[in-house]
């Protein structure tokens, strides 16, 4: 997991980056108007996994109320939209909530670890859904606020397409590099043990609540991008269903790692959209999901994957295999979600 | 008078509470996870209590049905799933929320998605004079109901053999283990009347509020709420914060209705600044 692009495996990676990507630009020319939209729903859906990934992977701080967050940015941008006014305007009015949701979010995390957070999270998550069900005056109540255009630029399912496709690009890249800089180091550190950093000089509270900033604007880009989508938002955005699909994203992509969140929206957006179609009882599907993941594939796919790469390395090649496949596993131990080491 | 009514409203919507967050909160102290699924487990035991009490017409068949459904099946949840990731509390925690899903959506396969309610017994019915006006019976029902549940759950905690394990076990499970408690089973034991007690909560809760998809996700953050202010793992605190809790929903519904999520909201984010281990929870 080294970033250096000079090795064979860097090499190896940024190729299978450029294909991914060149793919990903494909998919209107394939594809159905349909499947598109489902393939920018995967995508957004993707974003606010990461944005939950980002604080699990490196603070090791679960949340299952992101999607309060998201959609109060998409609130804001709703109701600036039905207020009429521009554009610069609405993007403004929602990255202003979307802030303000994320301090708060980010309060408890400074003060709450693991279990604790989790719970304040699911509850923040659920106050956004009571304030934008009961607040109808501003929010529309039950019924959401619907009519929402996409900027004329955008217009077009394929043209949103690829803004979505380019806003994904750029947010997973900038996720990238926060990251493996010295502030993500500074996070994983903090993850590893509070008082330590604590004691070496780091403010540990402001370091949270940074990561907690960084983890909220990406989720609100994801509500944005999604209200755009959908032309809707609704209290039902904002509910546990949505914050707990995101968070089973996450789960079942695998914890830290960078393709997860993409690996699992694809997963979880095609049971509920497409299979739901076939079987009534998607929400069993879901959860059944949920728990053989955990029980069985703790770090979940990802994770599975790269412990099944690592083995195929370490018979390959046993004296490499056995520092780098070493520091994986314990890197996995300790990441949240995951097992006590089932990897090695 | 209307001070009046609003306080034994919110006091019997918080003893509704209490029955919910004890369970949950006995759960949180010896096993120190959050049982996500507990609003699923009230949903149930209340749309099983529902039928039965419908069926008999005894509202005390309906809670035994209610309570004894959700505890076979936290019977099996704690036995075939959680034990299986014992020690990963996050793990377990998310395992509940898989639960909650599955749970929730059978429910909705089984009972459909209209909102039942409790048809309770005629003696409940109505109201009964206080003096200066009329009240419900059934919510006076569900305060005397609750204080009873409370005694019985202070005297077996703190009187009892097997609560006086429960106890050694939240203290220092190693070492309650290392005296020969069979942990293992006290915490199975624990799981199982935490879920018993959510399904009393569901059938008692379903003559105040009705059952309906997604009552089990609203009951759930009360829940929540209520022991992140009253101290996890604290019944002495899930009282207190029941209450609390119970009174400012009731009193911010006449007087805020826009903002009824907000104002129970505020006390939890002032506990989660000041005190993060809530009013009575000790530091985990």
């Amino acid at each position: 997991m080294t970033g250096a692009l000079g090795t064979k495996a860097g090499r190896f990676k940024l190729l299978g980056l450029v294909v991914a990507i060149a793919a990903g630009w494909s998919v209107p020319y394939v594809f159905s108007n349909y499947q598109v939209s489902l393939t920018t729903l995967i995508l957004i859906s993707a974003m606010l996994a990461t944005s939950i990934n980002f604080m699990a992977g490196n603070v090791g701080l679960v949340s299952v109320g992101h999607a309060g967050i998201a959609a109060t940015a998409g609130y804001g941008l709703a109701w600036s939209f039905a207020q009429g006014h521009g554009l610069g305007t609405q993007l403004l009015i929602a990255l202003a909530l979307t802030l303000v949701a994320s301090f708060v979010f980010g309060l408890t995390s400074m003060r709450t670890s693991g279990i604790f957070f989790l719970m304040a999270t699911l509850a923040l998550g659920m106050v956004v859904f009571g304030l934008s069900y009961r607040m109808s005056a501003i929010t529309g109540g039950e019924n959401g606020l619907s009519g929402i255009r996409r900027p004329e630029l955008f217009s077009s399912y394929w043209m949103y397409y690829f803004l979505v496709l380019v806003v994904f690009v750029v947010v997973t890249a900038a996720i990238w590099v926060v990251t493996r800089s010295p502030f993500g180091t500074a996070l994983r550190g903090i993850r590893e043990s509070e008082s330590r950093m604590e004691s070496l000089g780091y403010n540990v509270a402001a370091y949270k609540l940074g990561a907690m900033m960084i983890s909220g604007v990406v989720a609100g880009i994801a509500g944005v991008l999604s209200v755009w989508l959908m032309e809707f938002v609704s209290p039902a955005s904002a509910g546990f269903l949505r914050s707990a699909l995101a968070t089973l994203m996450v789960i079942l992509g695998g914890v830290g790692t960078f393709l997860g969140p993409l690996t699992g929206a694809t997963i979880v957006s095609w049971i509920e959209h497409v299979l739901s179609t076939y079987i009534e009882r998607w929400p069993t599907v879901l959860g059944l999901i949920f728990i053989v993941v955990i029980v069985f594939a703790p770090d979940g796919i990802g994770g599975a994957v790269r412990a099944w790469w690592q083995g195929r390395r370490r018979r390959s090649d046993r004296e490499v295999a056995r520092s780098s496949g070493s520091a994986v596993s314990a890197d996995m131990a300790r990441s949240p979600g995951g097992s006590q080491g089932t990897a090695e | 008078m209307l001070v009046l009514q609003q306080l034994l409203n919110g006091l019997s919507f918080g003893a509704l509470l209490f029955l919910l967050a004890s369970g949950f909160t006995l759960v949180f102290g010896l096993m120190r996870i959050a049982n996500l699924a507990h609003g699923a487990f009230y949903l149930l035991g209340g749309y099983v209590g529902v039928v039965v009490t419908a069926g008999t017409g005894n509202l005390a068949l309906g809670l035994l049905a209610g309570a004894i459904t959700v505890a076979i099946l936290a019977t099996g949840v704690e036995r075939v799933l959680l034990r299986r990731v014992r020690g990963n509390e996050l793990a377990e925690v998310l395992l509940t929320i898989g639960i909650a899903f599955i749970v929730a959506d059978i429910c909705l396969a089984i009972f459909g998605g209209n909102p039942m309610t409790l048809s309770v017994s005629e003696w409940l019915k109505g109201g009964i004079s206080l003096g200066v006006m009329p009240y419900p019976k059934y919510r006076l029902f569900i305060i005397g109901f609750t204080v009873l549940v409370g005694i019985a759950l202070y005297i077996f905690q703190k009187r009892s053999r097997l609560g006086a394990m429960i106890r050694a076990g939240v203290d220092d499970r190693e070492m309650a283990a290392a005296c020969g408690i069979n942990v293992d089973r006290i915490i199975s034991g624990v799981f199982v009347l935490g879920g018993a007690l959510a399904g009393i909560a569901g059938v008692i809760g379903a003559g105040l509020l009705s059952l309906r998809p997604g009552a089990d996700v609203d009951i759930l953050l009360f829940a929540l709420v209520v022991v992140i202010i009253g101290g996890l793992g604290s019944i002495n605190g899930a009282a207190v914060g029941s209450v609390l809790i119970g009174v400012i929903d009731a009193t911010s519904r006449v007087w805020f209705p826009e903002f009824s999520y907000f104002t129970i909201f505020a006390p939890m984010a002032l506990v989660l600044v000041l005190r993060p281990t809530g009013l009575f929870g000790r530091k985990v």
